[in-house]
């Protein structure tokens, strides 16, 4: 509770995230007595529901292996967000041919739909490729050897600076890598006191666990939704080792992007 | 589950584990960035869990260019041999349903990796007093029962209030009492746990609001200090201890980025 100037009495939001939890805990244990074996059912049947399910892209059936115990690799890129992505398939995917090799399907309470057997491709999902000439990337060679990079994008706000963030030559690109990731990175590490957090974080958090080198590449821009300016903000990383061999076309890769963007482009209209 | 940095498991046998308990105003988790930094304790190994939101970030106790690069994750454990001290620090808040099997792992850890005891430092809302801790100290304290058998004396001697009980439900005049720690987070299910579990465990906490909680987490530490006797202790002069505990690089900008000129 916190009184607030104007004399009203106001619950405060706790910062450390307790408060729900402890009443929902304790009513959970209350309940749990007078739980009924229909309550356990729905229980475990939300639970299977919310899996992350790996899947074969084409036939849509579960991959029965670990993707990476089917197809090991060296290389392993991970674009999250809309503007990463467009990036990896403008320039990385662009040269070479790629090959779909499976899917990741999964659902939350958050998801718009209640059918997790066909999301469209609006719908948020994860598809995985493969370099078909190339054996180095997603090719035979051992999981040690792997080397992973993250490419994803956050709002300019998120960043903390002694100046204004209005002042910041946004877009701009941040490095995070793990204590076994021995290249340098391309771009200047993200500052104390920054944080990342949700996927990216999840993965940076197992490779420095585990031992796995990997670099994340965050871009901080003050555009969310799929921008040209934001996507070539990522255009330094690919004068790394991981991505040098693999770009080929950077011309024809910009013209990739101008036609992707034009036809993501909503005429805006507020009658629309 | 506990994941040591270098090949093999340090040993933690006969060590105190201080571990903050993500409560009201984080004060724990303040209190044990001061412990950590002050003491320059050295990481050992990391707590991987589902059960924590996932974040990054570099080196948080980065005191020069040189240390400032080493990635950390939610939760980090950092040792200080020479004082037999092991420390767990928790830096993002519980997946729902997740905190009870997070306490589960953790104990399990504690009980297997030899650790002597646990202190827990946590926090409670400060509204929730009622009359006569509104007039008293803002600090408590819990011991579980293997716990008080062995610090009893030295706490007796110390003067502290412990932890009243008040009515489980505070709106029912006949009901029962029982130790309730509101905004404490899993405190009480961590105490409860190590009751029944035979772990000596003691709980230190304060009554806090939720604001700028680093002069509470100066206080956790003396009060904590008083007990262990971690650094020097204080004298007669209240005033000189902010500067007597290393506040970390990480807690620039604890209130956002700087204003932007054109506001004024």
């Amino acid at each position: 509770m916190a009184a607030t100037f104007f004399g009203e009495v106001v619950k405060a939001p706790c910062r450390a995230g307790t408060e729900d939890d402890e009443e929902e805990e304790e009513e959970e244990e209350e309940e749990g007595r007078r739980e009924t074996p229909e309550d356990r059912e729905v229980r475990q049947q939300l639970a299977r529901k919310r899996e992350v399910r790996l899947l074969r892209r084409q036939t849509k059936t579960s991959l029965e292996v670990s993707l990476l115990e089917k197809y090991p690799c060296s290389k392993f890129i991970i674009a999250i967000g809309n503007n990463a992505v467009a990036f990896l398939s403008s320039f990385v995917m662009n040269s070479g041919v790629w090959e779909e090799v499976g899917c990741a399907k999964l659902w939350n309470e958050w998801c718009r739909t209640t059918d997790t057997t066909h999301l469209s491709s609006s719908e948020a999902f994860c598809v995985f490729y493969h370099l078909k000439s190339n054996p180095s990337v997603f090719g035979s060679c051992p999981r040690k050897n792997m080397q992973i990079t993250i490419l994803t994008c956050r709002h300019v706000t998120d960043y903390k600076t002694s100046e204004s963030t209005g002042s910041l030559p946004s877009p701009f690109l941040k490095a995070l890598k793990t204590q076994n990731f021995k290249d340098s990175a391309c771009c200047p590490l993200l500052e104390q006191p920054n944080i990342v957090h949700d996927l990216p974080a999840a993965v940076l958090s197992y490779c420095q666990v585990w031992k796995i080198p990997a670099v994340l590449y965050l871009c901080y821009t003050d555009v969310m939704k799929l921008d040209l300016i934001t996507v070539e903000a990522f255009k330094p990383i690919l004068s790394t080792r991981t991505l040098k061999g693999l770009v080929k076309n950077i011309p024809q890769s910009t013209e990739i992007l101008k036609k992707l963007m034009t036809t993501n482009e909503i005429q805006s209209n507020i009658y629309t | 589950m506990f994941v040591p940095c270098g090949e093999s498991a340090p040993d933690l046998a006969g060590f105190t584990l201080l571990m903050p308990a993500v409560s009201v105003g984080n004060v724990g988790q303040l209190a044990m960035d001061l412990i950590i930094s002050t003491l320059n304790m050295s990481k050992i190994g990391y707590f991987y869990t589902d059960c924590l939101v996932p974040m990054v970030g570099n080196n948080p106790y980065a005191t020069a260019e040189g240390n400032s690069t080493e990635l950390s994750i939610n939760a980090e454990v950092y040792s200080l041999p020479s004082r037999k001290l092991v420390a767990l620090q928790l830096r993002s808040i519980f997946i729902k349903y997740k905190s009870k099997p997070f306490c589960e792992k953790l104990l399990s850890w504690v009980k297997s990796s030899g650790c002597a005891r646990v202190i827990v430092l946590s926090s409670s809302h400060s509204y929730q007093r009622n009359d006569l801790q509104l007039r008293s100290t803002p600090f408590r304290y819990l011991l579980t029962p293997s716990m008080q058998k062995s610090v009893q004396n030295k706490i007796k001697s110390l003067n502290w209030e412990e932890m009243e009980k008040s009515r489980c439900i505070p709106e029912i005049d006949d009901s029962e009492f029982c130790i309730r720690i509101p905004g404490g987070g899993i405190t009480k299910t961590l105490y409860d746990e190590s009751c029944s579990k035979e772990i000596q465990m003691a709980v230190l906490l304060k009554f806090v609001s939720e604001g700028d909680n680093i002069p509470d987490a100066l206080g956790l530490v003396e009060y904590l200090n008083e007990w262990l006797q971690i650094i020097k202790p204080l004298s007669d002069d209240p005033t000189a201890s902010a500067s007597r505990w290393k506040i970390p690089s990480s807690w620039r900008l604890l209130f956002g980025s700087g204003l932007p000129p054109a506001l004024f």
